[in-house]
């Protein structure tokens, strides 16, 4: 019996249902793709923080400008110009490779030097570590081992090459649970980089500022660059810059396409009540309440849609998962931003649809909207 | 002498790049508490003088002062709409989604009253129009009269002191015109209302206290007293601008 502003702009919303919910549907797309870019980006994020900060490392150093990872190629001149400083105390080189097993092209297997790897924080499930002097022996990631199929005692082959399995291990690091570790003197070798590593993971002496130590360390050795997060990623894999650009992009996208729906759906209904547009304007009504009324609509429309897609986007980014090659390297990343960022896309759609339309309602005199025909 | 609430002098209006004009040097005075019918043939300029005493639009030149508000210079003219004026029209524009006592409650979202007050008074004012157990009907459940009796409620919903209505009978069989009439006339004698109604029916015309004949978008000289209407007094052929 009592009508509120929030009522009234339900009841409004609800006159044309079928426009209104094919609406939410347009912006629930939109907000869905979001939502999954942002839920993929993320745990690829996550993924390559715990791999930057694998073994208890306070940060990798890495070839300064690599367009992957998988290209940098660390000296061991420059390793052992790193290990020799007296603020490390721990420097421990990396070949990181790619390898296609069973059905999983992204098979990821990284070359350690046998001794260091009681340091790296693998904790041995089955099995050993490799044994020195052994270089046809690995150990197989937890997560690898089930998904290949394949446990102590059995065998598997990197790029062309069978090793035989010693170990399985769990470090916490999802790219090193999903894949092996060999020694790095047949990973170099296999991968015809010999006397390099991809990367170096380095821990500071006691009483060292880790930040410090990776500032003067690229100083010393202005061809590597030190990664301290996995926002430092982009110095050496410009794949993750080019997938945030393409996140940006497809935001921006579903900007542009959800606001031209809520424009088009806004303009029609404001269209069709013009004439009571005039009739509120004629009983006292503000124009300033008007536009409140119009700008208030979208954000509902929008905010149902954001709430759609934010259900399609964990729904997609889940679905994506169930991809074995895809899980190997990634978790998805439910981080709040995703969602904060889901929400201002639904809001800053709702306003740029909502502005034309509020405006047209606002700039015909009371009169003249009465006589609209 | 009885106070002025309506002040128009000399006000033109023209449409149409002025090639129409509706209003040629209007004049009109309205004491407080009268009740005064405008009467003329269909396009003299009735219906838009009384749009510009709502502040609906804007006249080309003149001057209007209502309740002591000098509408050309008036800065907030929502405000005027919502305090001093209550406009009844020819269709009754009740807003089709909302029920009857919801459609009263419209204008009264521009004052401060709390829920109680609103609730309260639009309950009163839909039993004062006849409407008592119709509140939660929408326009399509209602008749004309019905209709037009809500939009009499809402044009009273924020207590203003001058009613202007606009052929409020102009779309009722004679019935139902009657009854609406019946009820303008109480809620005059109950609250003091100051009222301008403009009309082609001569029925209705004689209810008023005085008629002011326009023709051509202009006052007649001399102004009437409803019950000297002539005989020959035009009848309904249709809306007026």
């Amino acid at each position: 019996m009592l009508v509120t502003f929030g009522s009234l702009i339900v009841k409004n919303l609800f006159r044309q249902r079928t426009r209104t919910a094919l609406t939410a549907v347009g912006i629930a797309v939109g907000i869905a793709t979001v939502v999954a870019l942002g839920v993929i980006t993320g745990g690829l994020r996550t993924a390559s923080n715990d791999f930057v900060k694998s073994g208890g490392a306070d940060f990798m150093v890495a070839q300064k400008g690599a367009s992957d990872l998988t290209y940098s190629a660390v000296s061991r001149r420059d390793w052992q110009a790193i290990e020799a400083r007296p603020d490390v105390e721990r420097a421990t080189g990396v070949l990181f490779e790619v390898a296609h097993v069973g059905s999983n092209p992204f098979f990821f297997y990284f070359g350690y030097e046998p001794a260091a790897l009681g340091g790296l924080g693998l904790r041995p499930v089955a099995g050993r570590l490799l044994a020195p002097g052994a270089p046809r022996e690995a150990l197989l990631g937890a997560k690898a081992a089930s998904s290949v199929g394949v446990t102590v005692g059995g065998s598997i082959v990197l790029d062309g090459l069978p090793f035989r399995v010693v170990g399985l291990y769990r470090t916490g690091d999802l790219w090193q649970d999903s894949g092996a570790v060999v020694p790095l003197a047949t990973a170099q070798e296999l991968s015809s980089k010999k006397n390099v590593v991809t990367a170096v993971h380095v821990v500071a002496a006691p009483g060292a500022d880790p930040h410090d130590v990776a500032k003067d360390l690229e100083r010393e050795l202005p061809r590597l660059v030190a990664i301290e997060s996995a926002a430092d990623y982009g110095k050496v894999d410009q794949g993750f810059e080019v997938l945030g650009a393409i996140n940006l992009a497809i935001s921006l996208l579903a900007v542009g396409i959800g606001a031209i729906g809520v424009m088009n759906t806004m303009i029609m209904s404001v269209f069709e009540r013009t004439r009571e547009i005039g009739v509120l304007r004629a009983v006292g009504w503000r124009g300033s309440r008007i536009v409140r009324m119009i700008l208030l609509e979208s954000a509902a429309l929008c905010v149902l849609g954001a709430f759609v897609g934010v259900l399609l986007g964990v729904a997609a980014s889940r679905a994506i998962l169930l991809v074995p090659a895809v899980s190997s390297f990634l978790t998805p990343s439910y981080a709040a931003e995703v969602f904060v960022r889901a929400l201002a896309v639904g809001l800053v759609v709702a306003l740029v649809g909502a502005l034309y339309p509020a405006f047209r309602a606002v700039r015909l005199s009371p009169m003249e909207a009465l006589r609209y025909e | 002498m009885s106070e002025l609430v309506v002040d128009v002098r000399d006000v033109r209006k023209t449409f149409e790049d002025g090639r129409i004009v509706a209003l040629g040097g209007m004049d009109l005075q309205v004491s407080r508490g009268e009740f005064v019918a405008v009467v003329g043939p269909s396009g003299c300029g009735k219906s838009t003088l009384l749009h510009l005493i709502a502040a609906l639009d804007e006249p080309d030149s003149g001057s209007i002062h209502v309740g002591g508000h000098a509408l050309e210079s008036h800065k907030e003219l929502s405000h005027y709409r919502a305090r001093h004026v209550g406009m009844v029209f020819q269709l009754h524009n009740l807003l089709p989604t909302l029920t009857a006592i919801e459609n009263v409650q419209v204008p009264m979202f521009e004052l401060d009253l709390g829920v109680r007050e609103r609730r309260r008074r639009s309950q009163n004012l839909l039993r004062a129009v006849g409407l008592e157990g119709r509140e939660r009907n929408r326009p399509p459940q209602l008749s004309g009269g019905e209709r037009q009796r809500v939009a009499i409620a809402r044009a009273l919903a924020n207590e203003p002191p001058i009613l202007l209505a606009d052929e409020p009978t102009g779309s009722l069989d004679s019935a139902a015109g009657r009854t609406v009439l019946d009820l303008i006339e109480r809620l005059r004698a109950e609250n003091g209302l100051t009222i301008v109604l403009v009309t082609h029916d001569r029925d209705v015309a004689a209810r008023a206290d005085r008629l002011v004949h326009m023709l051509d978008g202009r006052a007649r000289p001399e102004p009437m007293l409803a019950t000297s209407l002539p005989s020959s007094f035009p009848q309904p052929v249709g809306g007026s601008r």
